[in-house]
């Protein structure tokens, strides 16, 4: 053994020193037995657990998307009810007001009417 | 390969398990000192990546991925155990590779006194030495800065030569 191992002469040492190891043959069956033994959904293979990751998404986006324009079409229902309800109280307005002015011309004329005749 | 096991191929996902075990399991017996509890994570982090294979893009994502699950999970382990982070090295020490070298003794003296460092900077090494890996990538696979990772490998270096010298003193 080197009695004073130089930088270069320790890290070529320990890149022979630290080679990696095998773990043994029976390591890949033990990977393989631990996802056999857990349980059914998480044993699907990656690719068809991530498909119904996308579809428990996708349809819960629907949902949502769903409750959304359901609220925006009662929101527009109402404002169609509270835009028809303006419309029929202008329309009241309107009508009672030509009906004062139909009024006070009637009387207009009744009042009018005795007058000329005492006048005669 | 990773194809195959993204559509859920059993065999390809064996066959990727058996390509990366060495170094996965290698880094988990040098951060734990202890066969059992090395196997048992290193099977644990292949667990994860089987549910997390459609994340991984390629194999060199694969290769960077597998070592920093790794990693994290020995630390963790480490923190969560002291009994690790205390135990005896000679498990790491014995855990000699199938290559014959020069000085059989020294290397394990090398691995024993690896496997006393503090964890972070056994990680360091072990990236650096195992795994060949630069400070920069060592410092993105540990989620640490570039300089830390620096002054860890100086400092572990100082120190494994210091300890090395003590041990050639002893010996003549």
């Amino acid at each position: 053994m080197s009695p004073d191992l130089e930088n270069e002469d320790l890290e070529r040492r320990l890149h022979g020193a630290l080679e990696a190891v095998d773990p043994g043959e029976r390591f890949v069956p033990g990977v393989l037995a631990r996802i056999a033994a857990e349980p059914a959904h998480a044993q699907r293979p990656p690719r068809a657990a991530a498909v119904v990751s996308w579809l428990a998404f996708g349809l819960a986006a629907s949902v949502v998307v769903a409750v959304l324009l359901a609220h925006e079409w009662q929101l527009r229902r109402i404002e169609e009810g509270r835009e028809a309800r303006r419309q029929l109280v202008e329309a009241l307005r309107v009508t009672d007001e030509k009906l004062n002015l139909a009024y006070r011309a009637v009387n207009t004329q009744q009042q009018a009417a005795p007058a000329e005749h005492s006048g005669a | 390969m990773l194809t195959q096991a993204l559509a859920g191929e059993r065999a390809a996902f064996g066959a990727l398990v058996r390509a990366h075990q060495r170094s996965v399991y290698s880094l988990a017996l040098r951060m734990l000192s202890d066969r059992h509890a090395a196997e048992d994570l290193a099977q644990e982090v292949f667990l994860q990546l089987y549910h997390n294979l459609a994340s991984v893009s390629s194999e060199a994502h694969l290769g960077f991925w597998l070592r920093k699950v790794t990693m994290h999970r020995a630390i963790d382990r480490l923190r969560r155990t002291p009994r690790y982070a205390s135990a005896a090295p000679e498990e790491a020490a014995a855990a000699a590779s199938d290559t014959e070298h020069a000085d059989p003794m020294l290397e394990r003296r090398l691995r024993s006194l690896v496997s006393e460092l503090a964890p972070a900077a056994r990680a360091v090494v072990l990236l650096r030495y195992q795994e060949d890996l630069d400070p920069v990538e060592i410092a993105r696979t540990l989620k640490m800065p570039v300089n830390t990772v620096k002054s860890h490998l100086k400092r572990s270096l100082a120190q494994l030569r210091e300890r090395m010298n003590e041990t050639a003193d002893a010996l003549t």
